[in-house]
């Protein structure tokens, strides 16, 4: 829920990085974070296990700075991937203004993919939220490894909704931008 | 239940959560006072303990709220609404204002959790009446603020600074 504060002139926007274990969550934000401005940045938290698996979330807060007289800012979370962790997405997930559903494209994770999105469709109605009229968008990631599935297997399973879709190695940053670029302009449009 | 898509808070709103946070700290003699959305997002603090840290603390307060929600629905218990984190200094007390809003209070061990239970309660009290007018006035004010001008703006400035 975007919080915007005539008296301080500012306005707070929260986007969620949704998806399985190892999908490449974490990996986009820390991209972003290395990448960014470090002036419009601030400290990444992670809670993460022993083993740097995301335990509860990690977080980035990104700060436009003054836009039209209102100091704008995104905090980006994720959610922790793997299945034990259910109650925790549904924790993250609240409040959320925009979701980027990052997918792994290796063929073996396609089923987890599809168990995965299915539960953010139930989590979002419990929430009161339609995914359709919601800012969302995908993220094809991996698309470097030899098992990647086609773009256009991965949109007709996963992208019923014909949501803006990204490739990406965010290993490599390819793709992380753009798809950060278009959940955020979501958001603001919904605004 | 249907989220809200957004909260806009006046000046006179913030003005009446500022009054009562202030005087929150005054009677608890806490070192910090804050008010946060369930979402993370701080919207006021007052005092001087965490004011480096605060929108970390912010997001990390709001999600163990979130999870020991979670915790009380496994367990069949209709809701826990308040948290009491106690440390060897400071302790943090975190009171849930309707459904919306948390009430963060962060004080050391001259000041008696009692105290901050009954007090929070009342500052709490007041809260809901102000969650409520702010409610009523968002869509209001929104068109105010969110016209075709700023949004064209934000999105020129994300194409600037959310790139390599």
């Amino acid at each position: 829920m975007a919080l915007i504060n005539i008296a301080t002139h500012e306005i707070h926007c929260k986007i969620v990085y949704y998806g399985i274990g190892y999908c490449g969550k974490t990996t986009n934000l820390q991209y972003v974070y290395k990448s960014i401005n470090p002036a419009i940045r601030g400290e990444m938290l992670s809670i993460a296990t022993e083993t740097e698996r995301t335990l509860f979330f990690d977080f980035l807060p990104l700060d436009l700075g003054t836009v039209h007289g209102f100091r704008t800012r995104f905090h980006l979370y994720t959610v922790p991937g793997q299945i034990l962790y259910e109650r925790t997405r549904l924790a993250v997930l609240n409040g959320a203004d925009g979701i980027v559903f990052v997918v792994d494209s290796q063929a073996e994770k396609f089923e987890e993919n599809v168990q995965s999105i299915a539960e953010l469709e139930m989590y979002m109605r419990r929430l009161g939220k339609d995914l359709s009229h919601f800012p969302f968008v995908m993220q094809w990631n991996k698309r470097d490894l030899p098992s990647a599935l086609p773009v256009h297997v991965l949109d007709r399973y996963l992208n019923r909704r014909r949501v803006p879709a990204f490739e990406a190695v965010a290993s490599s940053g390819i793709g992380v931008f753009a798809t950060l670029r278009a959940i955020s302009k979501s958001v603001i449009a919904q605004l | 239940m249907e989220q809200l898509s957004n909260l806009v808070i006046s000046d006179h709103e913030l003005e009446a959560i500022r009054a009562t946070l202030s005087k929150l700290l005054h009677d608890t003699s806490a070192s910090t006072v804050m008010l946060l959305d369930k979402s993370g997002q701080v919207i006021s603090n007052f005092g001087n303990g965490v004011r480096r840290n605060v929108t970390s603390l912010g997001a990390l307060l709001a999600g163990a709220f979130s999870s020991s929600r979670q915790v009380a629905e496994l367990l069949g218990e209709k809701d826990f609404r308040t948290i009491f984190q106690q440390g060897m200094h400071e302790n943090i007390y975190t009171t849930l204002v309707e459904e919306q809003w948390l009430l963060v209070i962060v004080f050391d061990k001259l000041t008696h959790i009692g105290l901050v239970k009954v007090l929070s309660k009342k500052a709490s009290d007041e809260l809901v009446r102000v969650l409520a007018r702010v409610k009523a006035d968002t869509s209001r004010r929104k068109t105010s603020v969110i016209n075709v001008e700023f949004r064209s703006s934000v999105e020129d400035t994300i194409d600037l600074l959310f790139r390599d």
